[in-house]
């Protein structure tokens, strides 16, 4: 059906008139004079369920989308800091319903009964015993499987209103008749097949959370709490041989919003005092609003640690001694701003060498640097023009040049050293002959010593243009 | 009589130089092995445990080629016990071309500072880190308060900073009030010696002016580099080697030359 207006939504008032989903606009507005419609906007509604999945993270680390109404929250293990189930339910419906949402809610053994009872269960409101997933189902009608629409409506066509109907129906003769995946939808929500979520972010059982009676909104408690929640995460990681390499800090507030703060590390961790020191200076930047109610703590990358022991003679190890200074550099200026030069595989300068991070790399398998070439200590990012270069062609090294408005008449030279292009890391159409440099090592009448290059080969009748790379000490 | 105001002048001598050291141990010193130099320094070599100065002139006051080259190989010998960090404004430090002068590269951590108050940070944290021998940073000026600071800094765990006055992006000099470090060292390249027979540069030299020194006395001399490009350094040798006394003429203070007329 193309160009039908049709309900995409209906609200409390509208369904009373007797509107529904899917039907005709105009058959809405014949039902119903006065309705107002707005379009629909499927990318916002799917913007904002995705924000409000961010927002439940506060129930739970692993919440998944159930587009285009529903959320799934994994809350496996959680409910006992709401004490209970029926607690955690309690307080999301008020917090939901502060915000201005309607929703259903339904806590189940398996998401699939889970999205039925939510979608089509009688009560907005249900937590189901465990194990009792088939009773409960029973009644609903076989859409609440989140089968293909065809599936669904032929499974009704032949009266079968019931998913206790299809619970009834031997499974060979099921599958046969509604295929594979209605069996499969069957099993997954009764629990006797498993269902895989896609969740936002991948399921952390590094995480911790601190709920304070009254918000918090002064800096000094801040810093307190999150020291106090990265005690309570580094205390598990420690009684389980771990260390974290990444920590995300997140304030939640009483406006819903969250506060996310994020650190790392050089090599993995597990000091609270330490952790809570790096996300220090980053508490200042955190408007607090009216006041964070919920901090929660997560780590990434986490790796075995072994416990250490300091050496009896006190003196540590250098890594372990650096690591703490490494990581504050890095959290205050970046991690590209701070590295370890290391021997790249090339020949061309400016690729021989590259940034690696300052810890934690085991060695390159590249060859280190060969000191018997002179290479310079400043090499310019872009190689800088010379003017006024006097030199004899074909390939005799200059006698004097101009650089930032200085001649520099040449006393001693040594070279030329002919570097050419990486032609067999492009196609083989690209290769050329002429993309060669000449590099020379030159020394002024002053001592100061330069690294200069003469671009391409000598053509006759056209002039030679010369660079400038590097500066030697 | 003279013997005991001897003895009387050297105990206090020791008394003066451990409140400079602010009750903290000698951190000691790194004899440059050449008994000229050397004695330019009380304690015979450079002081360890605080922070010395590199300045320059000409074009060595944006590229900091020299100072830096320099500077790398007096510490040579101390990024080979601990950690060495190299602090720029502009990272244009090529570590091949450290590693070819016998500079340890592969175990410097660089790091590239925003700006001055940055560099002059991250340098005091590196000079205060366990581990940390030496730490070089490239810095436009240092204040009186800056430098004391950083004495601190070095003080705390008997680091070395090695200042590099440097301004990487131009711009006027601005000009330090004042300063608290143990040497100020100017440096500016000097023509090299080929070898007799040998085709193209010498080793690298520079014209070395020591033109402060706290418990010392300045002096000036041309100093090369003893194993540059080379595989066969000699670790046991400091990698700088003296060539020459220079004239006094820079030192101008001193003597002050008058020419007639």
């Amino acid at each position: 059906m193309r160009g039908v207006r049709v309900l995409t939504a209906v609200d409390q008032v509208a369904a009373a008139a007797g509107l529904r989903l899917g039907q005709k606009a105009t058959d809405a507005m014949a039902l119903c004079p006065d309705l107002e419609t707005a379009p629909a906007e499927p990318e916002a509604d799917a913007l904002a369920l995705a924000e409000l999945s961010d927002w439940c993270v506060r129930f739970s680390p692993a919440v998944a989308l159930a587009p285009p109404d529903g959320l799934y929250l994994d809350v496996t293990g959680v409910a006992h800091l709401w004490g209970g189930e029926a607690g955690l339910m309690a307080d999301l419906r008020a917090r939901l319903a502060k915000n201005g949402l309607t929703m259903r809610l339904a806590i189940a053994d398996t998401p699939g009964a889970a999205w039925a009872l939510a979608h089509y269960g009688r009560e907005p409101e249900l937590i189901a015993p465990p194990g009792e997933q088939a009773a409960l189902l029973s009644p609903l009608p076989p859409a609440a499987l989140q089968l293909e629409p065809e599936t669904a409506a032929q499974i009704e066509r032949l009266g079968l209103r019931r998913i206790g109907q299809l619970i009834d129906i031997p499974r060979a003769p099921l599958a046969r008749r509604f295929g594979a995946q209605t069996l499969t939808r069957l099993d997954q929500a009764l629990g006797r097949g498993a269902e895989a979520l896609t969740y936002r972010r991948p399921p952390n059982p590094w995480f911790a959370r601190l709920a304070f009676a009254e918000p918090i909104s002064a800096p000094d408690d801040m810093v307190r709490v999150a020291f106090d929640v990265a005690a309570v995460l580094c205390a598990r990681l420690e009684t389980e041989g771990q260390g974290g390499r990444r920590f995300h800090l997140a304030f939640h507030g009483v406006d819903g919003k969250a506060r996310p703060l994020t650190i790392g590390l050089a090599l993995a961790g597990r000091d609270p005092a330490r952790i809570a020191k790096l996300f220090a200076p980053k508490l200042e930047t955190v408007d607090p609003g009216f006041g964070i109610e919920v901090v929660t703590l997560a780590a990434e990358d986490v790796e075995p640690l072994e416990g250490r022991q300091r050496r009896l003679d006190s003196l540590l190890e250098a890594d372990q001694s650096l690591a703490p200074l490494i990581d504050r550099l890095v959290n205050r200026l970046g991690p590209d701003r701070v590295w370890r030069n290391v021997p790249v595989a090339s020949h061309v300068p400016e690729l021989s060498s590259a940034p690696a991070p300052a810890l934690g790399v085991a060695a390159p398998d590249a060859p280190a640097w060969n000191p018997e070439q002179p290479r310079p200590l400043r090499l310019f990012r872009a190689p800088e023009r010379l003017e006024g270069v006097m030199a004899l062609t074909p390939d005799d090294p200059p006698r004097q040049f101009q650089w930032r408005r200085r001649t520099h008449r040449i006393a001693l030279a040594e070279g030329p050293e002919r570097i050419g292009a990486e032609w067999w890391r492009g196609p083989i159409e690209a290769v050329r002959t002429d993309q060669v440099r000449d590099y020379y090592r030159v020394e002024d009448q002053d001592g100061a010593r330069f690294w200069v290059f003469r671009e391409g080969l000598y053509t006759e009748g056209e002039p030679a243009r010369w660079w400038l790379h590097g500066v030697f000490g | 009589m003279s013997g005991f105001r001897e003895a009387k002048l050297v105990a206090l001598k020791a008394k003066i130089a451990a409140l400079e050291a602010g009750g903290r141990g000698d951190c000691g010193v790194l004899p440059f092995g050449d008994v000229r130099l050397d004695d330019a320094f009380i304690k015979g070599g450079l002081p360890l445990g605080q922070w010395h100065e590199f300045v320059s002139g000409g074009m060595e006051v944006e590229t900091c080629a020299a100072p830096a080259a320099f500077a790398a190989l007096m510490a040579a010998p101390l990024a080979r016990r601990g950690e060495a960090v190299w602090i720029l404004r502009r990272d244009d430090l090529f570590a091949p071309g450290l590693v070819g002068l016998g500079f340890p590269a592969e175990k410097l951590i660089q790091v590239c500072a925003r700006d001055e108050a940055e560099a002059l940070a991250v340098a005091e944290d590196a000079l205060a880190t366990e581990g940390v021998s030496a730490v070089f940073a490239e810095v436009e000026a240092v204040d009186l308060t800056a430098g004391r600071r950083l004495q601190l800094a070095c003080e705390a765990r008997g680091a070395t900073g090695f200042i590099l006055r440097r301004r990487p992006y131009g711009g006027a000099d601005r000009q330090a009030t004042g300063t608290a470090a143990a040497t100020r060292w100017r440096i500016a390249p000097a023509p090299s010696q080929p070898e007799p027979g040998m085709l193209g540069l010498g080793a690298p030299r520079w014209a070395v002016h020591l033109e402060r020194c706290r418990a010392g006395r300045p002096g000036a001399w041309l100093m090369e580099a003893a194993d540059a490009y080379t595989y066969e350094a000699k670790h046991g040798t400091h990698p700088l080697r003296l060539v020459a006394p220079l004239g006094d003429r820079h030192l101008a203070p001193t003597t002050p030359l008058r020419l007639a007329g």
